[in-house]
C-alpha cells in the first residue's frame, strides 16, 4: 500500500517528478560517463607499450615512461645489449613528442621511428593505407588524424622536411598525444639523432629471468635503467592518469552533490507540501517510521528511475562520444555501473534524510478543524 | 446512558495551554465514561475545548493531568511510540474536511488504513468492499475524492474509520460541510454504526439539527463538561 501512496504522490506532481528524475539522470550520466572515460583512457594509454614485442625497455636513468620519452642512448649500446646472456634480440626505437607544422594547435604526437623490417615498436593495429612506412612516409594514429585534421595523402611538415601520410593505425592513443610512425632512419634524420636511440626493446630467450636481466643491465650500464614491459606500461599509464584523475574526482564529487541537491530539494519540497497528508496519516495511526519509509520509497523510486535513464544516456553517449571528441575513448563496465548504482542509492537515502525532521515535527492535531 | 463495557473513560482530565505567563484551561477536571454502542454529541461555543477533548480522546495529545482509559488501556501511561498503534487498532477518525488522500481512490483510502496493520490480500479486499457497501459507496469505490460530493466523501471517511474495526469512532464536525439533508444522513449512518456494528461514536459538533440522533449531549464551555438532558435547552447564546 505504501508503494501505492508513493506512486500516487510521485505522479501527482509530474513536472517536479520529471525534474527530480532528470537531476538524478544528469548526475548519473556525468558520473558513469566520466568513469567510462577513465576506464577507456586507462585501458588505451598503456596498450601501446603492452603490445610492443619486448620483455624489457632499456632507457636512460631518470626515464620513467613512454610519454616523457626523456631518454638518449648511444647506438653502439645495441651490440652490447645483444651480447648479454639470455637476450634473443634487441631493437632500437626513436621516440619524441612533437607537433607538426600547420596542424591543429592541440594536436600533439609522439613520433616513433622503428625498425620496419622487424616491426618491433611499430603500429599496434593497421587500419588503412600502407602497413609499413617507407622513406618520407608516416603512419598516423586514427585519433591523431582526427585531432590534427590530417588524413591519408596529406603532408606533415617539420623543420623543412615533409612526410606523406601513407597509412592509419590504432592503439597508439595516449589521450593528450598519439603516435606517428616512421622508419628508424627517417626519425633519426628528422630529429637529428643519427647516433642516438631513445629506447632499446629487448626480447629475452624463453625461460630467462626478467628481473635478473634488468638488474644485470643496470649493473653493466651505469646511468641506464631497465624496466619490464609491464612496469613501463604501468608508469606510462600512471603518467597520463595522474593528471586526469584529480579533475575527474572533482567533477565526480560535484555531479554527486548536484544529484543530492536536486533530489533532496524536490523531495523536501514535496514533503513540505504534503505536510497535511502526513498529518492525516499520523492521525490514523501511521508511525513516523512508516512515513520515513514512504519518503525513502519516493526518493528511491526517483533515484532508480534517474539511474536507468542516466545509464541509458551513458551507453548512448559513449557510443558516439569519439565522434564529437576524438580523444574520448570510453569503456562502460558493469562494475562501474554497480558503483554508480550504489552512489545513486546513497543520493536517494541522503535526499530522504533531509525532510526527516520536518516529518517528525508534523503534528497530527493540525488536521482537526481545518 | 447505554449499559455495557466502557470504551472511553476520562478521570479528572485537565488540559492547560500556557502562552507566555497566561494559562488557558481548555479542559478542567473532566470525568466521563462512554459505553459501547453509545452515540455522544459534544457541543459548545468556538474555542470551548471541543477539539482538545477530541484529540485527547484520540490519543493524539496528552492531558496536563488526569487519566484517559481507552478500551481498558491507560492511554496516558502509554509510551509515546505506542500511541500510533492504539490509534490504529482502537480508534477511527472522521474529520470535518473529510481528509481523504486526494491521490487515492475511495477504495484505496480505506485500504490504506488496513495497511497500517499489515492487513492485505483477498480478505482485506472483501472487507473494504463490505465497508463501502455498508456506507452506500461501493459503486463509487474507483473514484478519486475530487469526483465525490461532500456527503460521499464523508461516507468514504466513515468506511475508512471503520477499516480496522475500532471500538471508538471520533468525529470532528462531521456534518459541518454538508447540507442539512446530507448532514442528517451522515449522522444516521453514524448512529447505525454504533447500534448495529457495536461501535462507540463521539461527535463534536455545532449542528443542533442532529442533536436528537445522539444518546447523550454534553456541553463543553470554559473547560467544563456538563450533560444536557433530553429536551433541555443548550446554555447561553449558542442554544438560540
Amino acid at each position: 500500500m505504501l508503494s501505492l501512496v508513493t506512486r500516487q504522490n510521485l505522479l501527482a506532481e509530474k513536472t517536479r517528478f520529471a525534474i527530480s528524475v532528470g537531476g538524478i539522470a544528469l548526475s548519473v550520466f556525468l558520473i558513469s560517463f566520466l568513469l567510462s572515460l577513465y576506464q577507456g583512457w586507462k585501458l588505451n594509454v598503456g596498450r601501446f607499450v603492452e603490445r610492443v614485442e619486448a620483455d624489457v625497455w632499456v632507457a636512460r636513468e631518470g626515464t620513467s615512461d613512454f610519454i616523457a620519452a626523456a631518454s638518449i642512448l648511444p647506438n653502439d649500446m645495441q651490440g652490447e645489449l645483444e651480447a648479454l646472456d639470455g637476450v634473443r634480440r634487441v631493437d632500437p626505437v626513436v621516440v619524441r613528442p612533437m607537433r607538426f607544422e600547420e596542424t591543429n594547435a592541440n594536436a600533439s604526437t609522439h613520433l616513433v621511428g622503428y625498425d620496419t623490417e622487424s616491426g618491433v615498436g611499430g603500429p599496434v593495429r593497421w587500419t588503412k593505407g600502407k602497413e609499413v612506412p617507407g622513406p618520407g612516409e608516416a603512419i598516423i594514429d586514427a585519433t591523431y588524424g582526427r585531432v590534427a585534421g590530417v588524413s591519408m595523402g596529406d603532408t606533415l611538415r617539420f623543420g623543412g622536411r615533409e612526410l606523406e601520410v601513407a597509412g592509419v593505425s590504432t592503439g597508439g592513443d595516449f589521450v593528450f598525444s598519439q603516435t606517428t610512425f616512421v622508419t628508424l632512419d627517417e626519425a633519426r634524420s628528422l630529429l637529428g639523432m643519427a647516433d642516438l636511440t631513445t629506447f632499446y626493446l629487448v626480447q629475452l630467450e624463453d625461460g630467462a629471468d626478467v628481473d635478473a636481466f634488468t638488474s644485470s643491465v643496470e649493473d653493466a650500464f651505469p646511468g641506464v635503467v631497465a624496466l619490464t614491459s609491464d612496469e613501463f606500461a604501468d608508469t606510462t599509464r600512471n603518467r597520463v592518469m595522474a593528471s586526469v584523475v584529480p579533475i575527474l574526482i572533482v567533477i565526480l564529487f560535484l555531479a554527486f552533490v548536484v544529484g543530492v541537491a536536486i533530489t533532496g530539494l524536490t523531495i523536501y519540497n514535496a514533503t513540505v507540501e504534503k505536510a497535511r497528508e502526513f498529518g492525516i496519516l499520523k492521525a490514523i495511526g501511521f508511525t513516523n517510521g512508516y512515513l520515513y519509509r514512504l519518503v525513502l520509497e519516493q526518493s528511491l523510486v526517483t533515484g532508480l528511475l534517474g539511474f536507468a535513464i542516466g545509464v541509458g544516456l551513458t551507453v548512448l553517449g559513449s557510443r558516439f562520444a569519439s565522434d564529437f571528441v576524438p580523444q574520448f575513448v570510453t569503456l562502460v563496465r558493469w562494475q562501474d555501473l554497480t558503483l554508480v548504482l550504489g552512489a545513486t542509492l546513497l543520493m536517494s537515502v541522503i535526499a530522504a534524510l533531509l525532510p526527516v525532521r520536518r516529518i517528525a515535527g508534523v503534528d497530527p492535531v493540525m488536521v482537526f478543524n481545518t | 446512558m447505554a449499559n455495557g463495557r466502557a470504551v472511553l473513560e476520562f478521570h479528572d482530565v485537565s488540559k492547560v495551554y500556557t502562552t507566555g505567563a497566561v494559562d488557558v484551561w481548555a479542559l478542567r477536571d473532566i470525568t466521563l465514561s462512554v459505553q459501547e454502542r453509545e452515540v455522544i454529541s459534544i457541543m459548545g461555543p468556538s474555542g470551548a475545548g471541543k477539539t482538545t477533548f477530541l484529540t485527547i480522546a484520540g490519543a493524539l495529545m496528552r492531558p496536563t493531568s488526569g487519566r484517559v482509559i481507552g478500551s481498558g488501556a491507560d492511554a496516558t501511561a502509554l509510551d509515546e511510540r505506542r500511541l500510533p498503534r492504539l490509534r490504529q487498532e482502537k480508534i477511527g477518525f472522521i474529520f470535518q474536511n473529510f481528509n481523504l488522500l486526494d491521490a487515492l481512490t475511495a477504495l484505496q483510502n480505506v485500504q490504506l488504513v488496513m495497511a497500517t496493520r499489515g492487513i492485505a490480500g483477498r480478505g482485506a479486499e472483501a472487507r473494504v468492499h463490505a465497508l463501502l457497501g455498508a456506507v452506500g459507496m461501493e459503486h463509487r469505490q474507483g473514484n478519486l475524492p475530487k469526483m465525490l460530493s461532500g456527503g460521499e466523501k464523508q461516507r468514504v471517511a466513515i468506511a475508512r474509520a471503520l477499516a480496522n474495526n475500532p471500538d471508538l469512532i471520533l468525529a470532528d464536525e462531521p456534518t459541518a460541510n454538508l447540507d442539512s439533508k446530507r448532514g442528517r444522513e451522515i449522522m444516521e449512518l453514524l448512529r447505525m454504526v454504533a447500534k448495529e456494528l457495536g461501535k462507540t461514536v463521539i461527535t463534536v459538533s455545532h449542528d443542533l439539527r442532529i442533536r436528537d440522533l445522539a444518546d447523550r449531549v454534553l456541553w463543553l464551555e470554559d473547560g467544563h463538561l456538563q450533560e444536557i438532558a433530553a429536551g433541555e435547552h443548550l446554555p447561553g447564546e449558542f442554544s438560540r
